[in-house]
């Protein structure tokens, strides 16, 4: 939905003017030009979409703009006048307000603490003034709808969700007249994604102007006036949203078309894994059936106690009741070597916290799992993990200099597929994948999806956690639908639609509190 | 018991007083006087000549102001080098490694702090090698030193104990602290105790590991003030533990009340004694360890006293084998005599 | 072949080239007194008991923990076995077994406790440190001598003009880099130290392998307190004070870091090798004990700075070869 209905509310001469203008941005690191005459228009009150792959040179625009980098070509016009941003603070100053996607906020302080982290508003004795401080915050939160966030709360208690609501909240606690977000919606809900839309909505008819990255086209689509394309470095094209379509802007990204996933129900009736009333801290009665070749979908709000219902099946967190079954066989809880021995696999959620050994090499996180609960042997076989990096390496197509590369270099989605090799290593019998493609680009995420449908080929049965509807209505058989801990749907194929879901998952419906 | 004042200073052993021991048998004595003069001329000084002092804690004020400070002006009255190494903190370890590693540089003799008998292997790798080696302080039994010189810990225990037990009169409760498990300390311990445990109306509270720590001799102290108010007497052996003994029984007010007696006369010390809170010191004469340790040193690289034809063949040595340098003792009435300052 | 084999990015690399040009200028400076095989084998001989400590400190610093009682599991080793053998007169292999096997339970009870009742490792060995130290006080008194013949020659005796706790160290060193660079069970340290919760999550049994990396610390530092003893031919109470901190600045200084996951065992080597040159150079060099600490703290920092720049360059020229080749796949 763009919005050409908020445009009155902007003076008409100002409509239109251009705000911020690059020109002829080039940048260049040792070896690579990242950027190459890259031009940029910013308009009073638009959103303006920015899309390209991973490598694109998209994060280096941005750190371009809030003043990390320096370009070595190229000028920036703020309001037509030349200026040089020299450093974050200088970009504040200049009103460039940017939301990352890297956290910055520090996990033990309070909310309040974080938004004004570093300008808090301090007494006469230059003590801070924590009535006010706590005043200001609870006042822009009201402002931004952010009805649920304590001002008082320690941000680490916090979803990560939440987090990055905060994260924004920061950005504007500074009124900034351009705000630059970057992946924003990646860690948060569907109801947090509409309070962000009503935000940049909120500031685009106060006249404000927003720079909005996303992989996730619906959302490019559904608040961005224009749509700038990069690729490699290079400057594609600037579209008017209304003009173009998800096709189009794809194939300038990747200057290919993406296929589209066909769906195949592979599920057979075979039961491979079977959870009964189990329990745990934030979860309790859950109890349903995979079968084999099946694509499970659990889809729920942010902190429906998916990704630990996982967890405990997985082993990591004690179950404090029901029982789980694999193949008929009684699972040992609170031992994930023993899960991974009975054919279980769990791709996390957060994969640079809990994935990945980010100082590692590809070799060692792609041979981590395997090496550690299926090699024999005492050494580390290091032919044998090589050829396994290759083989992955290729059959992903992980782009890598070698294997030897440490993981914490290479991009998001390249990062995702070694998470999902190392676990494809051992070739498990049911593979859990909690949020397979936050954050990543569209190609990957076909190519994880490809992945997944090919897995099932094999006889792998999926569990599937994701808050992207979308995805989980094109790759999913059957879908579960938690809310607050509990199972309130399972939805077969015929059965499921995005608004289904989201009554199932927002208590509107529950299919066994009727039934009771 | 004779009066507290008696004595001013006592010299309990003096320096002159030398214990000649195994291989120095008194025979050889008359030859040697007959042929000193005539055998070998004494060499002469050499600029680049080194002495070596190598001790551990090498910070520590009381060796700083009396081992080294007496050493250095030896050094510079002879016209010779001296050079103070070792580590910094209380580590025999790194004290033995350094000896090891001066070795090869081959000074013209080492003076050593006899720390613990565990640096007799270096000791005797520095003889070996053809070094005069000089221990201070503490003997190191079963080493080929040279000389020592120093006192006998276990003679400080005893004397710090009759001094006590005169202060209280042979009866009550009373407790003593230093740096457990260091050899010399324990020899000190010993001491005291030999000398306490024929007075039945004495009970020994324990023994406390100072640490080395003012704060926490301070704490030992105020505890155990805590839970005896009867305590008679507290006894501390490393140069440390007196301030912490002296603050806690001032801040708990029994000054005079309980009695101290400690072991070196450090400044802080002789202040408690003038405040009356330390009513005895015992102390070493630290500067006689190293002035006639280097002058031994000396006198063995310049052959100035031949013994035989050959001493080396010969098997022996030209100084003294061992020194008690004797011990001092102060109290509030001859403090002005060593802390003329005020 | 890959930008990892960019030198300067290991420290390993850097250190050792630090204590090269050391030992040339040192050998210019004092060509008869620092450049001779006695003064290298005393050298070595006085790090060898921090290199075995570093050893097992290298191992818990990739894995993320470290052990601050090692000092006083040194001192109590060496105590208890001349205990025995003094007071009990207990065959030496038996003492030295008997020493090992109390280190071993020390270790256990200070990883048991850090891995599975989760207390700081900070906070559950400075206690144990101070629990040890209070045992090793109480078994060694004021220090134990006259140990056995035997048991001293297994310190003191030469072999190619090294005494013999520098080939134990060798040894230790030879065999642990084997061991941590080729078997999966030492590579999991590194998962560990890398990221806890994936190491966990991809199978690792986090907890037991915790406990495992304290065993063999404390196993370490016993057999080098028994090394000690032997070679002074005396156990003291004393030995091994601020042991911990020294080799965990040797190790760190040899390329671990606090954060766990990097490191070598070779680094821990070089690490002490480094601390024991610059304190060989100031013995050679007469610096008085005022100036040690101030021109040791001065060299440490200098030498971590000079390292940090080098690595920050090779870092930048990483980054670049890797957006070069991305570049170059995206061409293809």
């Amino acid at each position: 939905m763009p919005l050409p209905s908020l445009s009155y509310l902007i003076d008409p001469d100002e409509k239109d003017r251009i705000r911020l203008r690059l020109k002829n941005i080039s940048k260049r690191f040792p070896g690579v030009l990242a950027l190459d005459q890259v031009n940029f228009d910013l308009k009073v009150g638009e959103v303006h979409a920015i899309c390209g792959e991973n490598g694109a040179g998209k994060t280096t625009l941005m750190n371009i703009l809030s003043g990390n980098l320096q370009p070595d070509e190229g000028s920036i016009f703020l309001h037509g006048d030349e200026v040089k941003i020299t450093d974050p603070q200088e970009a504040q100053r200049q009103g460039i307000g940017i939301v990352y996607q890297e956290k910055s906020l520090v996990g033990n302080l309070s909310v309040a603490d974080n938004i004004f982290a570093g300008n808090q508003p301090v007494s006469k004795w230059h003590l801070i003034d924590r009535r006010k401080l706590i005043n200001q915050t609870q006042q822009l939160l009201r402002k931004l709808g952010m009805h649920d966030i304590d001002a008082h709360g320690r941000v680490d208690k916090l979803s990560p969700g939440k987090q990055q609501m905060v994260e924004i909240a920061k950005a504007l606690s500074r009124d900034p007249q351009i705000l630059i977000l970057d992946e924003p919606t990646a860690a948060i809900s569907e109801q947090d994604t509409k309070v962000l839309f009503k935000i940049v909505r909120l500031m685009v008819s106060q006249g404000k102007s927003v720079i909005y990255i996303s992989h996730r086209m619906s959302e490019i689509f559904e608040v961005s006036d224009r749509v700038t394309v990069l690729k490699d470095g290079k400057y594609q094209n600037t579209l008017g949203t209304k003009d173009t379509n998800v096709n189009e802007i794809i194939r300038l990204m990747v200057g290919r078309d993406i296929k589209e996933f066909d769906y195949q129900n592979l599920s057979t009736s075979e039961v491979v894994l079977s959870v009964s009333e189990l329990e745990g801290d934030r979860f309790k009665n859950i109890s349903f059936q995979l079968h084999r070749s099946e694509i499970l979908g659990f889809a729920g709000l942010v902190g429906a106690g998916r990704s630990e219902i996982a967890q405990s099946i997985f082993g990591v967190t004690p179950d404090t009741g029901g029982q789980v079954l694999i193949r008929g066989k009684k699972v040992k809880s609170n031992e994930v070597a023993n899960a991974i021995e009975n054919g279980l696999g769990y791709l996390p959620e957060n994969r640079k916290e809990q994935g990945l050994f980010l100082e590692m090499s590809v070799e060692d996180n792609i041979s981590s799992v395997k090496s550690n609960t299926q090699t024999r042997g005492i050494f580390i076989e290091r032919k044998g993990n090589a050829a396994l990096t290759e083989e992955f390496v290729r059959q992903l197509n992980i782009k890598t200099p070698s294997g030897k590369t440490k993981v914490v270099s290479l991009s998001g989605g390249n990062q995702q597929k070694i998470v999902l090799a190392k676990w494809l290593a051992v070739n498990p019998d049911i593979l859990i994948v909690d949020e397979p493609t936050a954050g990543i680009d569209v190609g990957a995420k076909s190519e994880i999806y490809q992945l997944l449908n090919q897995l099932t080929m094999a006889g792998t049965s999926i569990i599937m956690i994701s808050s992207d509807l979308p995805e989980l209505l094109g790759i999913c058989d059957r879908i579960l639908v938690f809310r607050h801990g509990r199972i309130t749907a399972d939805l077969s194929r015929e059965k499921f639609s995005e608004e289904e879901i989201m009554h199932y998952s927002s208590g509107t419906k529950d299919m066994y509190r009727e039934k009771i | 018991m004779g009066p507290k004042h008696q004595i001013k200073i006592v010299l309990l052993f003096l320096a002159s007083i030398f214990f000649v021991a195994q291989g120095c048998d008194p025979s050889k004595g008359a030859y040697t006087r007959e042929q000193s003069s005539e055998v070998e001329v004494a060499k002469p000084v050499d600029e680049n000549e080194e002495y070596v002092m190598v001790t551990t804690f090498v910070n520590f004020p009381m060796y700083v102001n009396h081992d080294q400070a007496a050493f250095l002006r030896w050094g510079k009255k002879m016209g010779v080098k001296t050079t103070v190494l070792g580590p910094t903190e209380w580590d025999v370890v790194a004290q033995i490694g350094v000896i090891e590693q001066v070795i090869p540089s081959k000074p013209a003799g080492l003076l050593i702090n006899g720390t613990d008998p565990a640096i007799a292997s270096a000791i005797d790798k520095a003889v070996d090698a053809g070094i005069p080696t000089v221990v201070y302080d503490s003997e190191i039994p079963n080493s080929k030193r040279h000389a020592f010189l120093g006192t006998d810990w276990y003679e400080i225990g005893q004397l710090q104990g009759e001094a006590l037990v005169e202060l209280i009169h042979g009866k009550g409760k009373i407790a003593y602290m230093g740096l457990v498990g260091q050899t010399n300390m324990e020899n000190g311990f010993r001491g005291l105790l030999d000398v306490v445990k024929k007075y039945p109306g004495i009970e020994v509270l324990g023994k406390y590991d100072s640490k080395g720590s003012t704060e926490n001799a301070a704490k030992i102290t105020a505890d155990l003030i805590a839970a005896n108010p009867d305590l008679a007497g507290v006894c501390g052996f490393d140069a440390i533990s007196g301030p912490g003994i002296g603050l806690a029984i001032k801040e708990a007010g029994k000054a005079g009340k309980i009695k101290v007696t400690t072991v070196d006369w450090e400044p802080e010390h002789l202040r408690l004694v003038r405040e009356g809170v330390i009513d005895v010191l015992i102390g070493q004469k630290r500067e006689l360890f190293t002035w006639y340790g280097a002058q031994f040193l000396y006198d063995m690289v310049h052959k100035t006293n031949q013994l035989s034809a050959d001493d080396q063949k010969a098997g022996i040595t030209n100084v003294p084998f061992a020194v008690n340098t004797g011990l001092l003792k102060i109290t509030k009435d001859n403090i002005d005599l060593f802390d003329p300052s005020k | 072949m890959s930008f990892n084999s960019n030198i300067f990015q290991d420290r390993v690399v850097t250190l050792a080239l630090t204590i090269v040009v050391l030992i040339v200028v040192s050998s210019i400076i004092w060509p008869q007194q620092f450049f001779s095989l006695e003064n290298l084998s005393l050298v070595l001989l006085n790090l060898s008991i921090d290199a075995i400590v570093a050893v097992g400190m290298m191992i818990l610093l990739i894995s993320g923990a470290f052990d601050l009682s090692v000092g006083s599991v040194v001192a109590f080793a060496g105590g208890f076995a001349g205990y025995l053998m003094y007071y009990w007169g207990v065959y030496v292999p038996v003492a030295i077994l008997a020493a090992l096997a109390v280190s071993v339970v020390i270790g256990f009870v200070n990883g048991w406790l850090v891995a599975k009742v989760g207390i700081n490792p900070l906070i559950q060995t400075l206690a144990m440190m101070g629990i040890v130290r209070g045992l090793a006080l109480m078994v060694s008194g004021s220090g134990i001598q006259n140990l056995p013949d035997s048991f001293n020659r297994l310190g003191q005796a030469q072999f190619l003009g090294f005494q013999l706790p520098v080939w134990y160290m060798i040894a230790i060193v030879i065999i642990f880099s084997f061991l941590v660079a080729r078997t999966i069970f030492f590579r999991r340290y590194y998962y560990i130290g890398g990221n806890e919760k994936a190491a966990l999550l991809s199978g690792i049994q986090v907890g037991k392998m915790k406990i495992y990396s304290f065993i063999l610390m404390s196993f370490l530092a016993g057999l080098a307190g028994i090394i000690l003893a032997s070679r002074l031919g005396a156990a003291m109470p004393t030995t091994g004070q601020g042991l911990e901190l020294k080799v965990i600045t040797a190790v760190i200084l040899g390329g671990a870091s606090l954060l766990g996951g990097q490191g070598k065992i070779v680094g821990a080597l070089l690490g002490t090798l480094f601390m024991g040159i610059i304190a060989n150079i100031m013995i050679l060099a007469r610096v008085s004990g005022y100036w040690q600490q101030i021109i040791f703290g001065i060299i440490l920092i200098a030498a971590v700075a000079i390292d940090l720049l080098l690595q920050k360059r090779a870092d930048r020229m990483a980054t670049a070869l890797v957006k070069m080749k991305q570049f170059e796949k995206f061409d293809t």
